[in-house]
């Protein structure tokens, strides 16, 4: 029996948001996209982490074990496919909270289990960058569209295996090597790829993940949690060179990235501000918050899209992807793809909802990945980039 | 109970290569002091002397990382490295294991806003209270409780 089209259902859990998806992979037609997201659930727990300033992991991993199964129901009923229709399970492995990720693993083992399927661990960095593959905007680059070629090849191939032919078809889409940045809360890493498997490490944050420090920063802001938007907005505002805030590591060799230096420059401000409160300045006047948050937020976009400006000129590559939550801020998204184009190197930045933590790129993920019983699949939270 | 003084990023890696020197497994390694203090830098020089490979980062967004070491001529295995800045109970570092690694002898842990998680800390431990002297100029206070206890 030939089986062109594999239907993935993606679980996530890695953190806040419980999410499901189902994507539907098919490569043997030329006009659409390979990858198709039939539903892509996700119940975020923001509000409810809101009042506590941040994830609280026992109160996350609860909320986790409450929603997953109503959220895998959704998206099954929403794709109007049954558990029979599921060729494959993709869940996130790691990395994240252990107590999160574990409530996500459980689950997937289990339905692996009792409805005897194949299930696939996945890295959730990866994942943000497999994102890409959903993304609208990369099937409106000039590759498009795409050929016939290879089909036959294709129909022959059992699921879950990458061959010649989709790795042909993808690679019209999106042209490797690739250099994609991987921003959010816990990670800024710089990764490699020289075809739709092969990930290296070529930098990363030697301290502060990105997202870490807009979260520090709000807080020292006194602004609430997640940072990320909060700064965004008042940034609206704010003069980006109020504060002459320090680039981390501009000019370092390397393709390494700080942000602790930066957070703690921040925090002098904010408290030099303090210290004059009983004079005519406060921390609450004077756009005093927008303009700090406009300068800091210039100041860690300047050092991400430096730096990974200059690594996709080092490394030659073809295209240029950005995921994770970090890669919803407007103003990183702007510069990259200004910079981008000056360079001629075509950017695929996947839209918001599918930057930030959710399923889809999930179930893309695990369409590349490797099978494994599920007896042998076990949550890594520190699980690294292999 | 004694104090160091450093005035350089590198003077207080060299310092936290130098207490690494001494650990054997079984410490637990608390680290007071505000954002900017230099608790990440002291830890980085820690991971250096007990020869981590891989690249030290924060752990606050998954509250702790956990680094294989080489075999050495002691028995530890395991540097866990741990940050409480998100957590508002002691519980959260029960359920996610960390309380496990402390005085494990094959593990060295340290411990960031160690405040936030005082009713379990062991009480064989060292406390490390860094203070912020001048732009550059950190102090760090170590009170060795274990050792005091010993002795």
């Amino acid at each position: 029996m030939r089986k062109s089209r594999q239907i993935i259902l993606g679980i996530e859990s890695s953190c806040d948001e419980t999410s499901a998806a189902v994507v539907s992979v098919n490569c043997q037609l030329s006009t659409v996209n390979c990858f198709e997201i039939l539903s892509n659930i996700v119940l975020s727990q923001i509000d409810i982490h809101k009042k506590y300033g941040g994830v609280v992991p026992e109160v996350a991993a609860r909320q986790h074990v409450k929603n997953i199964l109503p959220v895998i129901q959704g998206a099954l009923d929403e794709a109007k496919v049954s558990e029979k229709d599921i060729d494959a399970i993709a869940i996130t492995q790691g990395p994240g909270l252990i107590t999160s990720l574990m409530v996500g693993v459980e689950t997937a083992r289990t339905l692996a289990y009792v409805w005897d399927k194949p299930c696939v661990p996945v890295n959730h960095i990866k994942a943000h960058v497999y994102a890409a593959w959903l993304s609208s905007n990369a099937h409106n680059s000039p590759h498009s569209p795409l050929s016939l070629r290879g089909e036959e090849k294709i129909d022959r191939v059992p699921p879950l295996k990458v061959r010649g032919g989709q790795e042909e078809l993808l690679s019209e889409l999106i042209k490797f090597p690739i250099l994609a940045l991987v921003v959010s809360g816990g990670h800024t890493e710089l990764l490699f790829m020289k075809n739709e498997k092969s990930f290296k490490k070529i930098g990363q944050t030697l301290d502060d993940a990105a997202g870490e420090a807009f979260d520090k920063v709000a807080k020292i802001l006194d602004l609430g949690y997640p940072g990320g938007p909060i700064i965004s907005k008042l940034a609206e505002t704010g003069n980006p060179q109020a504060f002459a805030f320090p680039r981390g590591m501009m000019k370092s060799p390397d393709f390494n990235f700080s942000f602790s230096g930066l957070k703690t420059a921040v925090l002098y401000a904010v408290q030099g501000i303090q210290k004059q409160k009983h004079k005519k300045f406060q921390v609450s006047s004077f756009k005093f918050q927008e303009n700090v948050a406009a300068s800091f937020q210039q100041a860690a976009t300047d050092v991400l899209v430096y730096k990974t400006i200059k690594a996709a000129q080092q490394y030659k590559i073809k295209t240029l992807i950005m995921g994770g939550g970090v890669a919803a801020n407007k103003l990183l998204r702007e510069t990259m793809r200004t910079e981008a184009e000056k360079i001629h190197i075509p950017f695929i930045v996947p839209e918001i909802k599918l930057c930030t933590d959710n399923a889809a790129p999930i179930a893309v993920a695990g369409y590349f990945g490797k099978v494994m019983p599920w007896q042998k699949i076990e949550a890594d939270s520190g699980l690294e980039i292999k | 109970m004694g104090s160091v003084i450093t005035n350089s990023a590198q003077e207080t890696i060299e310092f936290g290569k130098k207490l690494a020197s001494n650990f054997k497994g079984g410490e637990v390694i608390c680290l007071y002091g505000n954002l900017g203090a230099g608790k990440t830098t002291l830890i980085k020089g820690i991971a250096l002397g007990l020869g981590v490979k891989k690249v030290v980062t924060s752990p606050t967004f998954i509250l702790m990382n956990i680094y294989n070491l080489e075999p050495r001529t002691y028995n530890l295995k395991c540097f866990v490295h741990i940050d409480c800045y998100r957590i508002k109970k002691a519980e959260d570092m029960e359920n996610i294991g960390a309380t496990e690694y402390f005085n494990d002898p094959n593990s060295v842990v340290m411990i960031e806003w160690p405040e936030r998680i005082l009713e379990i800390l062991p009480k064989k431990r060292t406390d490390i209270h860094i203070t912020i002297k001048g732009k550059n100029e950190r102090e760090f206070g170590v009170n060795d409780i274990w050792n005091a206890k010993m002795t």
